[in-house]
């Protein structure tokens, strides 16, 4: 536990703290003369960086409003009608999960910029385009992005939620509206939450800003930031300034979640909480939901994934040359040419190892968080878990600059600036709070008897793991792995920040082939790296079905 | 010749936060013996049977098992240590494991071949009369079974004391009988040392060679069903171990054993076991057992019958009388609700106790 311990404060908690302190103590850190002073703060009020914030802040109250409106539209038509789209929906949801926010912006960028897909077809949008890469992108590329969060929340309260609550609206004379409206109102918390978590989603969004923001049109805090930290002389203080407002606006929604549901009870899962039947729409009602569905996965993926696979199907796209050509030869570079091939390699196995030691720690740290033992670490834990939830990952990379680089970093020997090491402890650390959150639920529904079995019948600690907590929590910990891994791979902010000299990642090769123009490179290096995640999940669940024991296999599944 | 442990337990103590689970609790089981730890939710006895077999540590106090200490202060053998197995509530089957491996796992510490491994698995099987369900897995099986499965891995590696921490709790009364006998057979036969919790009084006295009752983290009384029955040692004890009524009264007369008790026109004779005297407040505790309606007793009192339920063998009523109701007043004969009749009270059977000043 020591060497847990030890991990968890030096790759989590000294980041923070150092990075957060010297906000209000540059001298504590060597960033400034004073020991304590709101300076940093007031260079934070400059109308540059508070129009930013105040950018950012109404993008994710826009983004949080409407994700939530729509992901309950969609949980209802998937959970509880006969909709055909719904079991689509069930399969998109995961890849919407899964793709980086960039690169839903990259798509849409592709189609719609100069030069761009639609350009070449002859049809020219320039109005879309003037939006796009402006408040109204930034809103609907975070709305597309928050909806899977929210779905998820949603999805899961409603499925506690009997139907009899709406049965009972209806057999005392209420409308199909007010019946809706009495599930949304039961629904509150489940929303309150999903609002919440697109809002914080929003906020530190980095992919988004760093394609569609720009300081001449609308420029939002995670853009500043970037900027911020990519100029010279860096100013910590201030950065540190920026990113405890940015948390503050985090802590706010969280409160305002709170407050919203304070002294009132939602408790409606009950053991005499009977199954729902699937409303049977009419043939409109099916049209209607089955379009919805199907407009809105266009949106959200249909567009980039056309976007990313034409662009990269395209010679010359974003050039002014006349003759352009459909074929794979941008694939072939990318085989061919280190400078596109490199990164994917070199960011799957940063990948690899991230997943896998972001697992175990997440394996350790959620049953840590579930224990019945209410010690100080568990509370230290969870303090800094949901801290590092809430921070920006662009944040969590200036942090790690400015830990790392500190002359007390050099004297005791951890000269890890600029190394392939730190990248990958950065990727872990944030990796580590959203692996844990996910592996939270299923260690909570691991009775404590199980274990304890085990040590009676007489396995110590390590076997007791290694026999029945892992075997238990193998598929959640292979899903955990999986999504750690695609996450990784195409990581933008700790990736665009920290990347060592000569060692660009996947995230910062396709940003710079799209900088050079080389749009057509920097697309196919898209499509290869998601087709190479897909590959990896396939095996990893391939193998799990190949070699896990029926035992393992069997848990959790439906009987027949 | 038991090859059971001897467990002492020495002025064990336990808190979780303010509340004391164990109040400086002592207790020794001979080996062989089978204890039942009888109380109610919590007096402190899952915690008592935890820090037994390891899982929990006693904040002070020491436990030995067969003379060996195996926690006081930093001293904590682990569980696996212990030579012990344990039957849990949940019954605690690994679901990822069948039935067989689910026992095979606790016979890992004896390190026997493969062949001797899997008969002693299939004996095990076999003397919980699941001989053929040894591939399902525990979803597949019924509660019951599952019940049965864990006392096969309890018992397959013959551990030196078994645990069993409310074991019969979830199932239905019939199926609890039958398991309730095979717990008490398989104990025996291995010979192992064995601790019993529950709160049930029936199954403790079924079960028991020893009785223990305990109450927030104390033992009342400890010692033979029969003599806690007879002989509770207070109000607890009787109390916890079935009555059918209490109606109080003061001491007119009393001898060695037995007293005359007022209760205002009437008098009963009881029993006491604390010292009382003359004009003294009682509270007397009657035994649904003292209870009969025997119109020739002379220690009897008019009533009323509120309420009769049929319970095969015969009726149970209940009854109201001038000074209280009674409960489980049996005779093989249904007497009519608002019926009036004399019900007769066996003085051995009711027990006075001093009256509680609040």
């Amino acid at each position: 536990m020591t060497i847990f311990w030890m991990v968890i404060v030096s790759i989590l908690v000294l980041p923070i703290i150092l990075f957060l302190a010297v906000a209000f103590s540059p001298k504590l850190l060597d960033q400034g003369p004073e020991w304590f002073t709101f300076n940093s703060f007031k260079a934070a009020a400059d109308p540059y960086f508070v129009r930013s914030i105040w950018h950012s802040f109404v993008m994710g109250v826009v983004s949080s409003i409407l994700a939530t409106a729509i992901a309950l539209g969609v949980a209802w038509i998937v959970l509880r009608t006969n909709s055909a789209a719904r079991k689509v929906w069930n399969l998109a949801i995961f890849a919407l999960l899964l793709a980086p926010s960039y690169l839903i912006a990259l798509g849409w960028e592709r189609i719609f910029e100069r030069a761009g897909v639609l350009n070449i077809a002859g049809i020219d949008l320039p109005f879309v385009r003037d939006l796009l890469y402006g408040p109204v992108g930034i809103a609907m590329i975070l709305t597309f992005k928050g909806i899977p969060f929210a779905y998820l929340v949603i999805s899961n309260a409603m499925r506690g939620l009997g139907e009899e609550f709406e049965q009972a609206v209806r057999v005392h004379g209420g409308s199909r509206i007010a019946a809706f409206k009495m599930m949304a109102t039961l629904l509150l918390p489940a929303l309150w939450s999903g609002i919440a978590i697109v809002f914080a989603e929003s906020i530190s969004d980095f992919g988004v800003a760093s394609q569609l923001s720009s300081p001449g049109r609308y420029s939002v805090a995670t853009f500043t930031l970037y900027k911020s930290v990519m100029s010279i002389p860096v100013s910590f203080p201030l950065c540190a300034a920026i990113s405890i407002i940015l948390l503050m606006l985090i802590v706010v929604a969280l409160l305002a979640q709170s407050r919203a549901l304070r002294g009132r009870s939602f408790r409606v899962l009950s053991g005499r909480t009977r199954p729902i039947t699937r409303q049977k729409l009419s043939p409109l009602g099916s049209i209607a939901s089955n379009v919805t569905i199907y407009v809105l996965l266009i949106l959200t993926l249909g567009v980039p994934v056309f976007g990313a696979i034409s662009a990269s199907m395209i010679q010359g796209l974003g050039t002014v040359i006349s003759n352009y050509q459909i074929n794979f030869d941008n694939y072939i570079r990318v085989i061919k040419s280190p400078l596109l091939r490199t990164p994917l390699l070199f960011s799957a196995e940063a990948a690899l190892m991230t997943a896998t030691v972001a697992v175990i720690l997440a394996a350790i740290s959620s049953r840590m968080l579930v224990s019945t033992k209410n010690g100080p670490g568990k509370k230290f834990l969870d303090f800094f878990l949901l801290a590092a939830v809430g921070l920006p990952g662009i944040v969590f990379a200036i942090g790690y600059i400015f830990a790392y680089n500190l002359p007390l970093a050099q004297k005791y020997g951890f000269h890890l600036y600029g190394t392939v090491a730190l990248l990958v402890l950065a990727y872990i650390a944030t990796a580590l709070p959203s692996t844990t959150r996910s592996l939270v639920g299923n260690m909570n529904q691991f009775q404590e008897s199980l274990s304890e079995a085990c040590r009676v019948h007489g396995s110590n600690g390590i076997k007791t793991w290694l026999t029945v907590v892992l075997p238990l929590i193998s598929r959640p910990l292979l899903a955990a792995w999986c999504l750690t891994y695609c996450g990784t791979l195409l990581e933008l902010p700790v990736s665009q920040i920290l990347y060592p000299p000569g060692h660009a990642p996947l995230a910062v090769g396709i940003d710079h082939a799209l900088g050079n123009y080389d749009f057509g490179g920097g697309t196919a290096m898209e499509v290869f790296a998601i087709i190479s995640a897909l590959i990896v999940v396939a095996i990893a669940f391939g193998l799990y079905e190949k070699l896990a024991p029926l035992g393992w296999k069997q848990l959790g599944r439906a009987r027949s | 010749m038991s090859n059971g442990h001897l467990v002492k337990i020495k002025g064990a103590r336990k808190n979780y936060g303010s509340l004391a689970a164990l109040d400086g609790l002592s207790l020794t089981i001979e080996p062989g013996q089978f204890m039942v730890l009888l109380g109610p939710s919590g007096s402190g006895k899952s915690t008592l049977i935890r820090s037994l077999a390891g899982i929990e540590k006693i904040d002070s106090g020491s436990i030995f098992l067969d003379n060996q200490e195996v926690n006081r202060g930093p001293i904590n053998v682990a569980p696996e240590k212990r030579n012990l197995a344990m039957v849990f509530q949940d019954y605690a089957l690994w679901p990822h494991l069948s039935a067989f491996e689910n026992v095979e796992y606790a016979l890992q510490r004896r390190k026997l071949g493969k062949d001797a491994s899997r008969k002693r698995v299939e004996t095990a099987l076999e003397r919980v009369g699941l001989s053929t369900k040894g591939r399902n897995y525990p979803h597949e099986l019924s509660g019951g079974e599952q019940q049965r499965v864990a006392l096969a891995r309890a018992i397959v590696a013959d551990p030196a004391l078994l645990l069993f921490d409310e074991p019969l709790s979830n199932l239905d009364a019939d199926l609890r009988e039958r398991l309730r006998i095979e717990i008490s057979t398989l104990t025996r036969e291995i010979g192992a040392t064995a601790l019993y919790i529950t709160h049930d009084q029936s199954e403790a006295f079924a079960l028991a060679d020893k009785i223990g009752v305990i109450n927030h983290g104390k033992l009342e009384q400890v010692d033979l069903p029969e003599e806690i029955y007879e002989r509770p040692t207070n109000r607890f004890v009787a109390n916890f171990t079935g009555i059918a009524g209490t109606f109080t009264g003061k001491v007119k007369r009393v001898s060695k054993t037995s007293c005359v008790v007022s209760l205002g026109e009437d008098q009963l004779k009881v029993r006491h076991t604390v010292g009382l005297e003359v004009g003294q407040g009682v509270d007397i505790l009657i035994r649904p057992a003292a209870t009969s309606f025997n119109r020739d007793s002379t220690n009897s009192l008019a009533a009323t019958i509120t309420d009769v339920a049929y319970r095969g063998r015969g009726y149970e009523h209940a009854i109201a009388t001038k000074y209280g109701s009674l409960t489980g007043v049996f005779d093989t004969v249904s007497h009519p609700r608002g019926g009036r009749i004399s019900v007769s009270i066996d003085p051995d059977r009711c027990i006075a106790f001093p009256t509680e000043t609040k």
